[in-house]
């Protein structure tokens, strides 16, 4: 096993859009879990609402940047939906109403057929031309051996950091600004937020959304990169993986959710790499690379 | 001085009073059985200290919670002002003027002393989440925020903790810190919950200095307090509950004597 070549995979997975996408990702439950003590657990439906609302428009024969307009309008209405029956209550029911709406939304996204505006289980495929046709990198290779990028994936990469830059920064000035104050009251005591004359819930409403809208992107660029929507990327334990990166990263801190996406693909594609390499090379005694299936069948 | 208008008033339970800032008209509640409050007509004055006393369970922090919005009255209805009140959500409350304490303080122990009180400023326009990102638009109210809520801890005497989390703060330093944090909201009327509860003789002066001073600067206070000595040291006025119910009220007896 060539240790390098594990290493060099686990870096360039952890750079690559995938780890963009999960740092923005993390970067909105920040701020509804971090910074306002909101319990989202439907989190992935913001990134399927956004890669959807995309993936959709641009099929019906919309352009591409209308189509990046309706997903993150997608994700407004639904962190809407989310929040206005809930957010006056006890924040339980906000953890209850996230996981289940996420799913049944994604259930219902699944169930037309193939002709059906969502293409249910086939999904929609080839939606992004118009963001690759933009790529201002000519064709090649770029990096050195493992780490290489083809253009295509360097466009996204450069396009999903950026965003993640963008979203860093404003994320840095709200949670400075008095705005980020009164969230921070609300986090550690409603009443007292409430007894000062703030707007718990409007301001609630505002994290729920705002932070929506960020993962909204986060959908979008996985799409973009596959070109390719499914509804079964977006189970509910994409949420969880979210919350892990973020724990991993640190919660309620600026960088956070990036290094947590950085670390997180990293130790994930490291691990994975590894163990395939130390199968291969016989170092796991009992362990076969064939699968399971086919050995109990020899 | 307004505190001398408490004479207008006649000592009867549920008496009318000259100018009047809240007015509580037929309010109950109920939890299962029992009646925590059942007021059928208060009046307090504007512009005067006045004492809420009852033994345990009488229904005071029940009443607060009513007119300040945190819970829901039964029935009945509350002016402030001469708004009505009743069944608007707590921060419309607040913002119409009527600040209140907890019991239990609620000094936000994971945020510092001066973060304590700039949140409190009221029309912040930095809390917009529009103008939030754009400091220049809120940077100058910042500013006279961070001043006023500076000379207001000087007066408090924590100045010198404005940097710490009020989480290391004792006990009576959080009352005041409580205190210092509802004037900073620029209330009318406040309505103090045990200020007092649990705060060393000491402090207790300087809260009770402070009260004074509050009602001299024209605010109105209504406040809960077991501590006999106190609700005659500093009250114009005293309403007692017992059972939900508003059993008396009157002018503080002239006890102990004072020169006035
Ligand atoms: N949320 C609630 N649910 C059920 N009963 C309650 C609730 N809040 C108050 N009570 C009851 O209502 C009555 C009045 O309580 P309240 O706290 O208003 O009294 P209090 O006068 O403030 O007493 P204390 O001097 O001990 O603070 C008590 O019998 C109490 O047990
Ligand atoms: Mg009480």
């Amino acid at each position: 096993m060539d240790i390098v070549i594990v290493v060099a995979d686990a870096v360039r997975a952890s750079v690559g859009p995938l780890g963009a996408a999960y740092a923005l990702t993390a970067i909105g439950l920040n701020l509804h879990y971090g910074y306002t003590g909101l319990l989202n657990f439907g989190h992935v439906a913001f990134l399927m609402v956004g890669a959807y609302g995309t993936a959709v428009t641009v099929d019906q024969g919309g352009p591409f940047w209308l189509g990046i307009l309706v997903g993150v309008i997608a994700a407004i209405l639904l962190g809407l939906l989310f929040g206005l029956p809930t957010l006056r209550l006890r924040v339980d029911y906000l953890a209850i109403v996230t996981i289940a709406g996420g799913e049944v939304l994604r259930t219902v996204i699944r169930s037309g057929d193939k002709d059906s505006l969502t293409g249910g289980v086939f999904g929609i495929t080839q939606f992004a031309t118009t963001f690759f046709g933009a790529n201002p990198f000519p064709e090649g290779e770029y990096g050195w051996g493992r780490l290489a990028f083809t253009e295509r994936q360097l466009w996204v990469a450069v396009v999903a950091w950026s965003l993640v830059a963008l979203a860093t920064i404003l994320l840095v000035l709200l949670v400075r600004s008095p705005w980020g104050r009164v969230l921070r009251s609300i986090r550690e005591d409603e009443d007292a937020a409430r007894s000062l004359g703030k707007n718990v819930f409007a301001y609630k409403l505002q994290s729920l959304v705002t932070g929506g809208v960020i993962a909204a992107f986060a959908g979008m660029i996985i799409a973009i990169e596959r070109q390719s929507v499914h509804p079964d990327t977006y189970l509910p334990a994409g949420t969880f993986l979210a919350y892990a990166v973020l724990i991993l990263g640190g919660t309620a801190s600026r960088l956070g959710p990036v290094l947590g996406a950085v670390v997180y693909w990293f130790l994930f594609e490291f691990t994975d790499g590894f163990l395939r390499g130390a199968i291969s090379a016989g170092w796991i005694p009992g362990a076969s690379s064939r699968r399971p299936t086919s050995a109990r069948s020899e | 001085m307004p505190a001398d208008a408490v004479f207008a008033a006649e000592a009867v339970t549920g008496s009318r009073k000259p100018d009047a800032i809240l007015v509580v008209n037929g309010m109950h509640r109920s939890f299962g059985g029992l009646a925590a409050v059942d007021v059928g007509h208060l009046e307090v004055q504007r512009g005067v200290i006045t004492a809420l006393i009852g033994p345990n369970g009488a229904g005071k922090t029940t009443l607060f919670n009513l007119l300040t919005g945190f819970d829901r009255p039964d029935g009945g209805s509350s002016t402030f002002d001469g708004r009505p009140v009743t069944g608007l959500p707590p921060h419309r409350i607040a913002r119409a003027g009527m600040i209140r304490t907890f019991q239990l303080t609620k000094a936000l122990a994971k945020m510092s002393v001066l973060d304590n009180m700039m949140l409190a400023a009221p029309h912040q326009r930095g809390e917009r989440i529009v103008y939030a990102p754009l400091r220049s638009a809120w940077r100058h109210q910042e500013r006279d925020v961070e001043e006023r809520a500076g000379s207001l801890l000087e007066k408090f005497g924590l100045a010198d903790l404005r940097d710490d989390y009020a989480a290391t703060l004792s006990g009576g330093q959080r009352k005041l810190l409580e205190m210092a944090r509802v004037l900073m909201a620029e209330p009318k009327m406040v309505l103090l919950d045990e200020p007092m509860a649990g705060v060393n003789p000491a402090l207790v002066e300087s809260l009770l200095h402070h009260v004074r001073e509050l009602r001299d600067e024209g605010l109105t206070v209504l406040f809960v307090e077991h501590d006999m000595d106190v609700v005659m040291g500093i009250s114009d006025w005293v309403v007692c509950m017992g059972e939900g119910r508003v059993i008396s009220e009157g002018r503080r007896r002239s006890w102990p004597p004072t020169k006035r």
